[in-house]
């Protein structure tokens, strides 16, 4: 039993999840917020690369830095139906949004093997990321490689007698080996496109963590609100480095329940003031959620006094404030807080 | 005077018995009962004369109709053309006609696509019967506007090369000239002119070098990145007809965010370029964006205007980049007259001799992060402005943000996008109305969300706009007071137009799937 009882757990977990997954997730439900949401801006019946959650939710940050307008909910929503539609449409292949439908997909482990072959035949000339050099052609610019899919291009060119850097003849290769590399080398391609999945953040940890703390407790004035040994206290352990720095420079953009969150107080004559969760705030009205879960919306007049309460507001003013090095500096600083 | 030139006259001058079709001279008038181009007409002004709706009576403007569009198309960015009492507009693989009138569709056609970006697509051309629209995957399609058949199809650019169509083509005498979008890849950017028969080129005009010795190759460090230095012309042009000059606007140079290995200006990316519309040959350019790191194409619209300049007429063209900077050209030769910022910026350090901004070297993608303002989205965008000649005042929808740049690609020798901008914040969305003698803002007016709505002014004192938060609003052009507003639904997602039919004023909006029609009743 003792040796069961964790299989039970996690049995009774996986059911449990999936359960709750399946009551949770309705496709048409997903789409329609899909449309309702990103429909404002991109057409929304076009296949798009697979992406990790991460890098979902990522995007979707971005796209709310931009406009983008839901609940946290839809936006979960959104995130846990790219995903979904993503793996079916291109089968876990990498490929991108731009280019053909019909372009190559190109197969992690076929190019896994044709990265071997590469190595061994290829790479002297071409480059280790197929850009070329003095001896071999770019491929990644090829119009031959761009053109090709699955060796339609490549291999019979290949077959013509090209030379390989062991300086065996190109029949020493299979066919199997030809396909590989040729996985291998539009995997290079789709790595090189924006978006592209290898693309991540380099060395952010550049700055002076003394000047950081300097600042943190002085100029920047984040003491204000913050405290290293309160609500910072081992932030450097709670997020990784890149997610850090942009935690420090728009926190607005984080999610999470208990995130902090702009509110408005409405002010009508002769009546209590009413704060809440903006649901509408514009030129023309004004509308809340209270803390419970009311609706209440007015018609903006000089009768009726609006005060947003906004988290955020001293973050952004040290947008116009900070330079480069005190961002770098802060970064080093709160890093160090694990 | 060339034949064609003589041969674009007599069409001109041909009666036209019982066409559908659009008569060529409306393309050199103002808009009254046609908006016959993507900016009503050449000057991209999207100014109308029009004066029945004004800033006395707005207020009474009522709802005509509205259309969704059918399909699913995502959201309508295209400008519709209105002609003989006909919409024609267009979405990624979508066109359609629909009568000015009631709302009501008349045909439909569907592309069937072989891929591409599907992000938007800018609008129609139209000359005499024949329709001509981009689609993503790299096709330039000709439609009877009768009845929306195909007439033909002709690839423009390789979808293979990452390359899409989404702008709306524009006709110039016998010429029917595209751009191409995608800078996913490392490509070279190009304006082609075609024949509006036959679908056959004409002429083709790189934006960047194809060769050592050709103009701009002094900009780049080796044919090899030159040819590959991006550029992509996704902005429809404005043209002047008096001077015979076409003014196209280019985008950001690749690599984009790492940059090393294209050290120089990059000639002739984020430029203004004036070609001749006949040959496809470069007259002037000016850059707006010398060695741009941060995606920040100049494809904006190049707004064309007769004013006084310092007490004496003048022929000029405006441009609100991207950038952040507002700039007055001499349109006859590109000289510089004005180069200042609309927004608060922090990426360059003055301007040169040339009026070009100087960037900063430090504001430049760094490995471990620059903050940068205007962010990638940029200062504006693609959503048209306007110019009133009435106020004198050049109107754009501005944001002011932040974002950090990183360079992803520690590479030597970086390809394609090779880092991005991620995170910061918005801090100001709003509507500048700039004095364009002097760059000074003369009235702003704040949102608190911003949209990527386009704008039209009237000879009725009044500038048509749309709010972050699903209205679309008239403001009083002159002092900038909101006179008018309708919720839609969604917020307006393309340029309003104006366009009067029996006698009626109407202005009409897209505004996500939905095109909304508002008129002033006569009786």
């Amino acid at each position: 039993m003792q040796r069961l009882a964790p299989f039970l757990l996690l049995f009774a977990l996986f059911v449990g999840a999936a359960s709750a997954h399946a009551q949770e997730y309705n496709p048409e439900t997903a789409y329609s917020t899909f449309r309702k949401v990103c429909g404002v801006c991109h057409a929304t019946d076009f296949s798009m690369p697979p992406r990790s959650k991460d890098q979902w939710t990522q995007t979707i940050q971005k796209m709310q830095g931009l406009g983008a307008k839901g609940s946290p909910d839809e936006f979960a929503l959104i995130i846990e139906y790219l995903m979904r539609r993503e793996g079916s449409v291109k089968g876990g292949g990498r490929g991108v949004q731009a280019g053909s439908a019909d372009k190559h997909l190109v197969d992690f482990a076929a190019a896994e093997r044709g990265r071997k072959v590469w190595a061994a035949e290829c790479i002297n000339c071409h480059g280790t990321q197929a850009r070329g050099g003095p001896q071999g052609a770019n491929l990644v610019r090829s119009e031959m490689v761009l053109h090709d899919r699955y060796g339609s291009e490549i291999i019979p060119y290949l077959k013509k007698g090209h030379p390989l850097q062991s300086g065996h003849p190109i029949s020493s290769l299979t066919g199997e080996n030809l396909s590989d590399v040729v996985h291998f080398i539009h995997e290079q391609v789709y790595d090189t496109l924006r978006g592209s999945p290898i693309f991540h953040q380099q060395d952010l940890l550049t700055g002076d963590a003394k000047a950081g703390a300097a600042f943190f407790n002085g100029a920047g004035g984040c003491t204000a609100c913050h405290s290293v040994t309160g609500d910072l206290a081992k932030i450097g352990a709670k997020y990784d480095v890149p997610a850090l720095e942009l935690r420090i420079v728009s926190p607005r953009n984080a999610r999470g329940p208990n995130r902090p969150r702009v509110t408005i107080t409405v002010t009508a004559a002769g009546a209590p003031p009413v704060t809440g969760y903006p649901a509408a705030f514009d030129d023309f009205t004004v509308a809340l959620r209270d803390a419970q879960g009311v609706y209440h919306s007015w018609a903006r007049t000089p009768d009726v006094k609006v005060v947003k309460n906004d988290p955020f507001a001293a973050h952004d003013a040290l947008l116009d404030k900070y330079t480069d090095k005190d961002m770098h500096d802060l970064l080093a600083y709160l890093v160090t807080l694990k | 005077m060339t034949t064609r030139r003589f041969a674009f006259i007599l069409a001109l001058a041909a009666p036209l018995f019982g066409q559908v079709g659009l008569d060529p001279a409306k393309l050199l008038e103002q808009p009254t009962d046609t908006w016959p181009t993507y900016h009503g007409d050449y000057s991209g002004r999207r100014f109308s004369t029009l004066k029945q709706i004004n800033s006395s009576n707005v207020r009474t403007m009522t709802l005509a109709w509205m259309y969704h569009a059918s399909g699913n198309p995502g959201s309508i960015k295209a400008t519709p053309l209105e002609i003989n009492g006909i919409l024609y507009f267009a979405a990624p693989d979508h066109v359609w006609a629909v009568d000015a009138r009631n709302g009501r569709e008349i045909w439909t056609f569907k592309w069937t696509s072989k891929g591409g970006t599907h992000i938007g697509n800018r609008g129609v051309a139209v000359f005499h019967d024949w329709l001509y629209v981009e689609t993503p995957d790299c096709h330039l399609v000709s439609l009877n506007i009768k009845d929306g058949s195909q007439r033909w199809a002709v690839p423009i650019c390789d979808l293979d090369q990452f390359y899409y169509g989404s702008l709306a083509p524009t006709v110039v005498h016998d010429v029917l000239i595209t751009g191409v979008s995608g800078d996913d890849l490392d490509r070279p950017g190009y304006v082609s002119g075609y024949n509006l028969e036959t679908g056959a080129m004409k002429w083709r005009f790189y934006t960047v070098p194809q060769k050592k010795g050709d103009p701009g190759s002094e900009t780049w460090p080796n044919e090899e990145m030159m040819k590959h230095g991006g550029g992509m012309t996704w902005q429809p042009p404005t043209y002047d007809p008096a001077l015979n000059l076409l003014y196209i606007t280019t985008g950001n140079p690749q690599p984009v965010i790492a940059h090393k290995n294209r050290e120089g200006a990059n000639l002739f990316t984020a430029c203004v370029v004036a070609l001749n519309p006949d040959t496809g040959k470069m007259q002037w350019y000016f850059q707006a964006s010398p060695h741009d790191t941060h995606d920040w194409d100049a494809t904006q619209v190049p707004v064309l205007f007769d004013a006084d300049w310092e007490g004496q007429p003048r022929k000029m063209l405006a441009l609100a980049a991207r950038n952040g900077y507002f700039f007055v050209l001499d349109r006859a030769t590109g000289k510089n007259l004005l180069s200042t910022p609309y927004v608060k910026v922090n990426w360059a350090k003055g301007v040169d001799k040339n009026g070009s901004p100087i960037p900063d070297p430090a504001k430049m993608p760094q490995l471990d992060g620059s903050l940068v303002s205007p962010n990638q989205g940029g200062a504006t965008n693609w959503p048209p402005p306007t110019f009133s000649p009435q106020t004198g005042l050049f109107y754009v929808n501005a944001s002011r943000a932040y974002s950090v740049y990183y360079v992803f690609d520690p590479d030597a020798n970086p390809m394609g996008w090779g880092g991005i901008d991620e995170g910061g914040a918005t801090l100001e969305t709003m509507i500048e109305a700039i004095d364009y003698r002097t760059g000074k803002i003369r009235w702003v007016h704040p949102w608190q969300t911003g949209s990527r709505a386009g704008l039209m002014s009237t000879a009725g004192n009044l500038l048509f706009a749309g709010d972050g938060s699903n209205n679309v609003i008239a403001l009083d052009a002159t002092t900038g007071a909101i006179l008018w507003h309708a919720g839609l639904g969604s917020s307006v997602s393309n340029g309003p137009i104006s366009y009067e039919l029996d006698g009626e004023q109407y202005v009409v909006v897209g505004a996500g799937e939905t095109l909304w029609a508002f008129v002033m009743r006569s009786k």
